[in-house]
C-alpha cells in the first residue's frame, strides 16, 4: 500500500537552522522539497529568500571542506588493512587535525611515491631475473673468451625469430650466434654472442628492427658475466626488504592513524551534508523555513523531538495537501506479511503516482491465481513448492532469494489446487496411474469451455480494472473522469454480455437490446472523449480476449506433459521410461515456471493496470545519515 | 477434401501469427539484449516486452482451434 505522507513546514530562528538540519538528518524521516516554498506568499518586508550562509559560515564551510579533501586524499592512501572507527570526537580537536593532517599526507605521499617507485624496480629485476636464469645455460654453453658481446633479446614469436636471424647473417656475415630459450612465464628470449668489435652496429640494427633488448641497471652492467646473476639476485632481495620497510611504515602510519581520520572523515562529511541541506531552506529576516514531505505516522515523533531541543522555538505544522501538490507528494511502498514478497513483482514498474494505487497487493491477489491456472498440474506443483519452501527457509528473509521462494509457494498452492479441478497429475498420469478425474476440466479436450472461462476470468479483471480507475479519479477530484469511466464500464459489460447472449442464447438475454444500449452510450463517450472512444472500447474487448493465453498456454503444458508421458511409455523399459519422461518433465516445468510468470505477469502490468495504474511517481527518499 | 481445407485453414491461422511473432520476438530481443548491456535493471520489464508479440500466435492459436471445433 502506499503510505499516507505528509506536507510539513517547519519554521524557527535563522540561529537554530543549523541545529534542526542536524535531528532531521539524524532522524531519516523527512524529504525537503524547496519548490512547496515558492508559492508561499508574504509581505514585502517578509519575503522569503533562498539562504545565503554568512562569512562565519562560509568560512567555516571552505574550512571543513578543505580538511574533508586532505583527509580522504590521506585515507587513500594509507593501507585499508586497519578496520573500526576511533571513538573520538573530531570538533574539540580539528584545529589540531588541520595541522597533522598536512604532515601525514606529506609523509605518506613521500612514503607511496617511494614505495611505487620500489615496487616497479623489484618487478623490472624479477623480469630480468627470469631472463638471465633462463640464459644461464646458453652462458655456459658458450665457449671461454673474453672477446665476446653479449646481448639479450626478447622475441615475440618464431616468424619474428626467422627474421632475425637472417639478419644477423646479413649484418656479421657469420660472425655470431643466437641461441634461444623459453622462460618460466612462457616468453620466448635470445641469447646473441658476437665480436666486441661489430657490436656498436648490431645493437643499432637491434633497434632499427625494434628487437628489445633487456637492459641491466647500470651497476650491473659492468659486471663479468657470472657475477651478474649473482649481483641480480642480491639486488631485488635489497629492493625487495626496502619494500616491506616502507610498507611496514606506511601499515604503522595506518594502525595509528587511520581509525581517528576515518571518524573525522565521517563527522566532516556529515556536516557539510549539513551545509549543503541549507540550500534546501529559505529564510526571512529572522527566521527559517523548510518544508517537505514525511510519513504521516512520524509526524508527533518529529514534532516531539523538535519540541524537546529547542525548547517550542522551532515549530512543525502539517498542512493539507492541494491538489496542484498531488503530483509533487512522493511515493513509498510498505506492504504488511502476505503482500510483501510480491513487491519483488510490482518493482518491475515506474512508481505509482501518489493518488494512484499500490498495484502489489493486486499483484498479491491475482497472479499466484493466474499461475495456478496456467499451469495447474498437482505433480509440478508439489515440486515448486518444495522450491519455494527451500529458497524462503534456507535465505534469510526480505532477501530477495527468499522473497521468490515466498512467491513460488503461493503460487505452487494454487498450482496444485487448480491441478485438482484439471484432474493433472503430471499430465495424465494422475488418471493413468492414480484414477484421477477432473472436477472441473480436463484441459486437453476441453478446449472450448477453457476458453470461455479464460475470457470470463479477463472480462472479471478488466471490469475490476475500470472499476478502480473510476475511484482513482474520484479520489483525484475528477468527478467528469470517473464517470466517463462509468459509462465505459457499463458499455463493456454490455459488448460482453451481447457476445455471451450471441454464443449462448439464454431466454433472459437478447442480444438486441444490449446492443442499443451500447450504441446509446457510445455517442457520449464520444462527446466526452472524442473519437478514439470506440478505439478505447474496441482496445478494451482486445484486452479481454488475451486472458485466452490462460488456456492456451495451459493447453501446451498439459500436451507437453502428456507427450512426456507417451514417449516415456514407448521406450518399453522402464528405466528408460523413467529417464525420458523425466527430462521431458523437467524441460516441462521449466517452461512451466517462465511461461505462467511472464504471461500472468503481462496480463496485470498490460491489460489489468492501464485501466486504472498513474505511474511516474516520485521515490520518497529522506535525509538519512550514512550508516557508520 | 473439405477437411483438408479445414486443417489447411486452421494451419495458416495459427502458422502465419507464428511468424509474425518471430519477427516481431527477433526484433524486440534484440532491441532489450542491447538495452540490458546498459541497463540490466531493466531486465523484468524487457521479459514482459519480449512476451508481448506473443498475444498474436495465441490468438491465431484460438482461431485455429475454433476452426477445428466448430
Amino acid at each position: 500500500m502506499i503510505i499516507r505522507m505528509a506536507k510539513v513546514e517547519i519554521v524557527g530562528p535563522k540561529q537554530d537552522l543549523l541545529s534542526t538540519l542536524d535531528i532531521l538528518h539524524s532522524r531519516g524521516v523527512f524529504q525537503p522539497d524547496p519548490q512547496l516554498l515558492e508559492r508561499i506568499e508574504l509581505a514585502p518586508a517578509d519575503r522569503l529568500q533562498a539562504l545565503v550562509l554568512d562569512e562565519h559560515d562560509l568560512r567555516e564551510r571552505s574550512f571543513f571542506q578543505g580538511l574533508f579533501d586532505r583527509v580522504t586524499a590521506l585515507l587513500d592512501l594509507l593501507p585499508e588493512a586497519v578496520h573500526g572507527t576511533s571513538a573520538l570526537q573530531p570538533l574539540p580537536v580539528m584545529d589540531l587535525l588541520d595541522e597533522l593532517v598536512d604532515q601525514h599526507l606529506a609523509k605518506a605521499r613521500q612514503q607511496a611515491l617511494m614505495l611505487s617507485d620500489c615496487r616497479l624496480e623489484v618487478e623490472e629485476l624479477q623480469h630480468n631475473l627470469v631472463f638471465w636464469q633462463a640464459l644461464e645455460p646458453l652462458l655456459a654453453s658458450l665457449p671461454e673468451d673474453s672477446n665476446l658481446e653479449l646481448f639479450g633479446i626478447t622475441i615475440r614469436d618464431a616468424q619474428q625469430l626467422q627474421a632475425l636471424e637472417e639478419l644477423l647473417q646479413e649484418r656479421t656475415r657469420g660472425r655470431c650466434h643466437i641461441s634461444t630459450t623459453t622462460t618460466s612465464d612462457g616468453a620466448l628470449i635470445g641469447l646473441i654472442a658476437t665480436d666486441r668489435e661489430i657490436a656498436v652496429s648490431l645493437r643499432q640494427a637491434l633497434t632499427d628492427e625494434r628487437v628489445p633488448e633487456l637492459p641491466l641497471p647500470d651497476e650491473l652492467a659492468g659486471l663479468p658475466l657470472p657475477q651478474r646473476i649473482a649481483a641480480l639476485r642480491q639486488h631485488l632481495q635489497a629492493q625487495a626488504a626496502s619494500c616491506r620497510q616502507i610498507e611496514a611504515d606506511l601499515l604503522a602510519l595506518a594502525r595509528r592513524w587511520r581509525p581517528i581520520y576515518l571518524r573525522a572523515q565521517a563527522w566532516l562529511e556529515e556536516r557539510l551534508t549539513l551545509y549543503r541541506a541549507t540550500a534546501t531552506a529559505y529564510t526571512s529576516r529572522l527566521c527559517f523555513i523548510i518544508e517537505g514531505w514525511m510519513a504521516e505516522a512520524e509526524v508527533g515523533a518529529l514534532c516531539d523531538d523538535l519540541n524537546q531541543a529547542f525548547a517550542g522555538r522551532v515549530v512543525l505544522e502539517q498542512q493539507a495537501i492541494l491538489e496542484e501538490d498531488f503530483d509533487r507528494v512522493p511515493v513509498m511502498l510498505r506492504n504488511p506479511g502476505y503482500f510483501a514478497p510480491f513487491q519483488i513483482l510490482s518493482s518491475l514498474l515506474p512508481l505509482p503516482k501518489y493518488s494512484s494505487y499500490d498495484p502489489t497487493p493486486m499483484i498479491g491477489l491475482f497472479f499466484p491465481i493466474f499461475f495456478g491456472m496456467i499451469l495447474g498440474d498437482i505433480g509440478y506443483g508439489a515440486i515448486l513448492l518444495l522450491i519455494g519452501l527451500f529458497l524462503a527457509k534456507r535465505f534469510p528473509p526480505r532477501r530477495l532469494a527468499s522473497d521468490i521462494g515466498k512467491v513460488l509457494g503461493v503460487a505452487a498452492i494454487y498450482t496444485i489446487l487448480f491441478g485438482f479441478l484439471y484432474g493433472e497429475l503430471f499430465g495424465d498420469l494422475g488418471e493413468s496411474w492414480l484414477g484421477l478425474h477432473p472436477f472441473w476440466f480436463d484441459r486437453a479436450k476441453d478446449i472450448l469451455p477453457m476458453t470461455v472461462f479464460a475470457l470470463t476470468v479477463g472480462a472479471v479483471h478488466i471490469l475490476l480494472g475500470i472499476s478502480l480507475g473510476a475511484l482513482a479519479d474520484l479520489r483525484r477530484h475528477q468527478p467528469r473522469q470517473a464517470l466517463l469511466k462509468l459509462a465505459m464500464l457499463i458499455a463493456v459489460l454490455l459488448m460482453v454480455l451481447a457476445l455471451v447472449s450471441w454464443f449462448y442464447p439464454q431466454s433472459w438475454l437478447n442480444t438486441g437490446p444490449l446492443l442499443v444500449g451500447v450504441g446509446i452510450l457510445m455517442p457520449v463517450l464520444i462527446a466526452a472523449e472524442g473519437l478514439l472512444a470506440p478505439l478505447e472500447l474496441l482496445k478494451t474487448m482486445g484486452n479481454i480476449i488475451s486472458y485466452v493465453r490462460i488456456m492456451a498456454i495451459g493447453f501446451s503444458s498439459v500436451l507437453l506433459a502428456v507427450v512426456a508421458n507417451r514417449l516415456g511409455g514407448m521406450t518399453g523399459d522402464v528405466m528408460a521410461g523413467i529417464l525420458v519422461a523425466g527430462v521431458l518433465h523437467a524441460f516441462n516445468l521449466l517452461l512451466g515456471v517462465f511461461a505462467p510468470t511472464v504471461h500472468a505477469l503481462r496480463l496485470h502490468y498490460v491489460e489489468f493496470f492501464s485501466k486504472f495504474l498513474d505511474l511516474g511517481g516520485r521515490r520518497f527518499e529522506p535525509w538519512h545519515k550514512r550508516p557508520s | 477434401m473439405e477437411k483438408v481445407w479445414i486443417a489447411f485453414a486452421a494451419a495458416l491461422a495459427v502458422g502465419l501469427p507464428a511468424i509474425a511473432t518471430a519477427w516481431a520476438q527477433s526484433r524486440i530481443g534484440a532491441a532489450g539484449a542491447g538495452t540490458l548491456a546498459e541497463k540490466p535493471e531493466l531486465t523484468g520489464a524487457i521479459i514482459i516486452l519480449v512476451a508481448i508479440p506473443e498475444t498474436m500466435v495465441i490468438l491465431g492459436f484460438v482461431v485455429a482451434a475454433m476452426i477445428l471445433l466448430m
